[in-house]
């Protein structure tokens, strides 16, 4: 009788998450084909990994932000649920390793003769000189601090939940690096506002 | 009052953590000694160059990266070696990572760089 009701309770989680998977995909298909997206990108050459980044230091945004709720239950004590907080803190790591590799990628265009690097070093130099300037390191630092994490995570798993020393060293790895990423996204809007790839 | 195994000790915790800082701290001076001397600043770029695709255009921004990523995955790795098996004082653990974020974060805050640069070079 209970596997029979959790068995129902499953097949109904199958349905609605197939029922809402098809019609994002019919939305979407709609949207793509009867609105100009292309015009929201930009004129840019570089507009597809301008796009791309901002995306994922969106969703980074997002992963950012659950490490440092997880970060503070992990500091005040109590029960931590380890499966949540290893799928959570391996999607963390990877969307920060990601955003930067784009971010790099990105950085070529700004750098180029023409490009906003230029545009500033002319126009207002401290907008590169001190702010970018401080964006591009402080970006680089959520990196180790996020993958140092998500090791002491999927390492101790369960022995995190009795450990004061871990779960101290895990929510200040995570609130930190929530720190470095805000000034880095911050500034990177800022900087993007004034002057786009 | 009881033991605790070699399994229940943090070493690798701390190796993983300490390894981090390092790495940041790494950075900065990278970043600071490329502002202090031009010499540098090419070999870092040539280094980021030897690992990086694309680092001709960013720059020794890819040597930064570069020497940043060994020196954070090497000393984890040594650090992972000596301390894997022990643990050192919480307290010290903290207090040494703690400090070494401060001075990294400092020293990549470009008024402080181009203010130390200045009194390094007196230029």
């Amino acid at each position: 009788m209970v596997n029979q009701e959790h068995g129902e309770e499953r097949s109904s989680k199958t349905t609605i998450i197939s029922v809402l998977v098809v019609m994002a995909a019919i939305g979407a298909a709609i949207v793509l084909i009867s609105s100009p997206t292309n015009r929201l990108l930009g004129e840019s050459l570089y507009s597809i990994r301008s796009a791309f980044h901002g995306l994922f230091a969106g969703i980074l945004m997002v992963t950012m932000t659950i490490g440092l709720y997880q970060a503070f239950r992990m500091w005040m004590g109590p029960a931590l649920n380890i499966r949540e907080l290893e799928i959570g803190s391996i999607v963390n790591a990877v969307t920060c390793f990601v955003t930067i590799v784009l971010g790099n990628w990105l950085y070529i265009p700004y750098r180029a003769a023409t490009g906003p690097r230029a545009h500033f070093l002319q126009t207002a130099p401290e907008v590169h000189k001190i702010f970018f300037e401080f964006k591009e390191f402080t970006a680089l630092l959520t990196l180790p601090l996020v993958v140092a994490a998500t090791y002491l995570i999927c390492r101790y798993g369960t022995r995190l939940s009795f450990s004061k020393p871990l779960r101290e060293m895990t929510a200040l790895l995570l609130m930190l690096a929530f720190f470095y990423f805000v000034i880095a996204f911050g500034l990177g809007a800022a900087v993007t506002k004034l002057k786009a790839v | 009052m009881t033991k605790r195994t070699n399994l229940e000790k943090n070493g690798a915790a701390q190796a993983a953590f300490l390894g981090c800082m390092l790495g940041c701290l790494t950075l900065a001076l990278v970043n600071l000694g490329t502002e202090v001397s031009e010499a540098f600043k090419n070999t870092v770029h040539y280094i980021g160059k030897l690992s990086m695709p694309g680092a001709e255009g960013i720059g020794p921004y890819s040597g930064k990266e570069t020497l940043s990523l060994g020196v954070w995955l090497g000393s984890w790795f040594t650090l992972h070696r000596i301390l894997r098996t022990g643990e050192w004082n919480s307290r010290l653990v903290y207090v040494v990572f703690l400090v070494g974020m401060a001075i990294a974060t400092t020293l990549l805050w470009p008024p402080v760089i181009h203010w130390t640069a200045h009194l390094l070079t007196g230029s």
